[in-house]
């Protein structure tokens, strides 16, 4: 990645990785943030995206297909898990980690059996490049971080300005008066953590051509996207966009100018000491 | 359940006690091996299970306890005497102090029981994989090989434990006592203490108890017999490799302790030797199948069996004549 030592470059490449972060990280905010599910299984459904893409452009559908394809797809396993297993031991915080982590195993041992353990890679859909501080830069990286902006304002809109948005705010904020009033709690429970499913099938579809995928890489998009939501400054999806910031810029300059293992070790650093200035603040939610 | 079933202990032990006359040398080879998982299974019981810490790291101790058993009897450690023993004896200190270190860190984010804990256990566990792999002095990502087998002083000459018999009822021995004093220690008022923190650390605060102590030292010990299950496990093994320290073992040992239960090390154990066996006889066969229905399994046992399959089994036995 530093290859290059020109600071537009690194700049826009730290700038790219934030934002894949921050997309990574919006579908775990919906699911964790606001419903307070840690769901293990977000890294799972990200490789199940970037795998759609990648089984729906070798079916001669093209990328443009498999993109709308994933997260659809990811959404309804979402949905699905949810329903058969999240729904049943929500009350139960460990006993969710233990069984999203299950699951994520098993979303992914499923890809392997059906695609085969090695990685493979996906073909960007436009290759053009353009021309930046003196340098080409691949067009498809200025368009995955416009992707990520957009899914973000979307998300921002959808919760902030709309009627949806506001009863699963509501939702949020007291579910027993939000039952009491009316509201289909158990349905919008479902349809949020469809949506935040979404958002991580969103994510590995759009991302998949910017490496090689393989069953495996859903623990590397987990952790920092679960640090950044862990470390937002303030609750709600504009936390989680500080959030990654945070955790993503930090973690490309210290690889920048030292090593990828020094980054997770001063991004692990850093969390915990945000996490202790936040801790009075954050009482109410543990558990 | 706060009590650990006398009767069923009693019957594991004396059941493993009698195997060496009937079983063939490579199955107590193998059984020794996976008796070091269940102490690492125990481990995680006492820490998951009593102490509500849900950790993702476990298995970073039982590495730091084989790499340092390891270290000691291949002479690598400077000014320390290449002895096995004296490695065995090292490496629960080690593993210990590692963890009372990152406890004292993690521990005192003052949420240490939701997501942040679990997930900041995880990211652990995937730095250290990460450091072994990179680290010459521990042979990166080949590992440590030729690691000698521990040696007993006794009267009639040293006796080195490669003959399957004497390492398994040598770790039986281990195992057994370990699985005593642990189960001791949890219907001990002590033990209360460490109930008491996990169902409401507020509550226990007011009533004088320090959580954070009571935390930071269960995590130590459970940390201390996970790493003295390393070294056990490396000592037969003669090798060590970074997988030992990372997630993957980590969440492998949180399905044997969600399949057995993790409210009574009895059942942890069990879990582990139950799903290691199911393992080496359905492995090979299902092969990238094997992880799927592992996962399946976890998923099927959080459902429907919370306190896990043994666990809920036990409890039910224990339950009539006496209250709780």
């Amino acid at each position: 990645m530093a290859a290059d030592p020109s600071w537009p470059l690194l700049l826009l490449d730290a700038a790219s990785h934030v934002l894949t972060l921050l997309l990574v990280a919006l579908g775990l905010a919906v699911t964790f943030g606001l419903m307070g599910v840690i769901n293990l299984a977000h890294g799972g459904l990200v490789v199940l995206g970037a795998y759609t893409v990648f089984a729906v452009e070798r079916a001669g559908l093209g990328f443009w297909a498999g993109l709308l394809a994933a997260p659809l797809l990811v959404g309804l396993v979402g949905l699905v898990l949810q329903i058969l297993i999240v729904r049943r031991i929500q009350h139960r915080p460990l006993d969710t980690l233990v069984a999203t982590w299950g699951v994520g195993l098993a979303i992914e041992q499923t890809i392997v059996l059906v695609f085969g353990a090695a990685s493979h890679t996906v073909a960007p859909p436009f290759t053009t490049t353009v021309a930046i501080a003196g340098s080409s830069y691949p067009a498809y990286r200025l368009f995955v971080m416009a992707v990520a902006l957009a899914a973000t304002g979307f998300t921002l809109w959808l919760l902030l300005r709309t009627r949806l948005g506001l009863m699963v705010r509501g939702t949020v904020a007291d579910r027993r008066l939000a039952a009491a009033t009316g509201l289909p709690i158990r349905r919008l429970d479902a349809g949020t953590f469809a949506y935040g499913s979404g958002l991580a099938g969103l994510a590995g579809a759009v991302t998949a051509p910017l490496m090689s995928i393989d069953p495996q890489m859903g623990t590397g998009f987990l952790l920092p996207a679960f640090l950044a939501v862990l470390v937002a400054p303030f609750a709600g999806p504009l936390g989680t966009v500080a959030g990654a910031g945070l955790v993503g810029g930090t973690e490309s300059f210290v690889s920048a100018v030292a090593s990828p293992v020094a980054a997770q070790l001063v991004v692990l650093a850093g969390a915990v000491v945000l996490l202790r200035l936040a801790a009075g603040r954050r009482v109410g939610r543990e558990r | 359940m706060s009590r650990e079933p006398l009767l069923p202990s009693l019957a594991l032990w004396l059941a493993l006690l009698i195997l060496p006359a009937l079983a063939p040398g490579w199955l107590l080879s193998q059984l020794a091996q996976h008796l070091c998982y269940g102490l690492l299974a125990m481990s995680l019981a006492w820490v998951w299970g009593q102490g509500g810490l849900l950790s993702f790291c476990q298995a970073v101790f039982f590495g730091t306890g084989a790499y340092l058993f390891a270290l000691v009897a291949m002479g690598r450690l400077p000014g320390v005497p290449d002895l096995p023993l004296l490695g065995l004896v090292l490496a629960p200190l080690a593993a210990g102090l590692a963890a009372f270190l990152a406890g004292l860190v993690l521990l005192t984010v003052r949420l240490p029981t939701g997501a942040p804990w679990a997930v900041m256990t995880l990211v652990l566990a995937v730095i250290a994989e990460r450091l072994a792999v990179t680290s010459t002095w521990l042979g990166g990502s080949n590992g440590l090989a030729g690691i000698p087998p521990l040696a007993l002083p006794l009267p009639g000459g040293p006796l080195e434990l490669v003959d399957p018999v004497p390492t398994f009822l040598f770790v039986l021995a281990i195992a057994a006592s370990l699985h005593l004093l642990l189960a001791r220690l949890i219907d001990s008022p002590r033990g209360a203490l460490v109930r008491a923190v996990r169902e409401d650390p507020l509550r226990a605060a007011h009533l004088g108890i320090d959580p954070l102590r009571v935390r930071l030292l269960v995590f130590t010990g459970a940390a201390a017999l996970a790493g003295l299950a390393g070294a056990l496990f490396a000592a037969q093994f003669g090798f060590v490799a970074p997988s030992l320290l990372g997630l993957g073992l980590s969440t492998e040992a949180l399905v044997w302790v969600a399949v057995g239960g993790r409210g009574s090390p009895l059942a942890a154990l069990s879990g582990a030797l139950l799903v290691k066996t199911v393992e080496e006889l359905l492995g090979a066969w299902l092969g990238p199948g094997w992880p799927l229905a592992l996962g399946l399994l976890v998923v099927a046992v959080v459902l429907l069996f919370p306190a896990g399959v043994l666990g809920g089994l036990l409890e039910r036995l224990a339950r009539p004549g006496r209250g709780r």
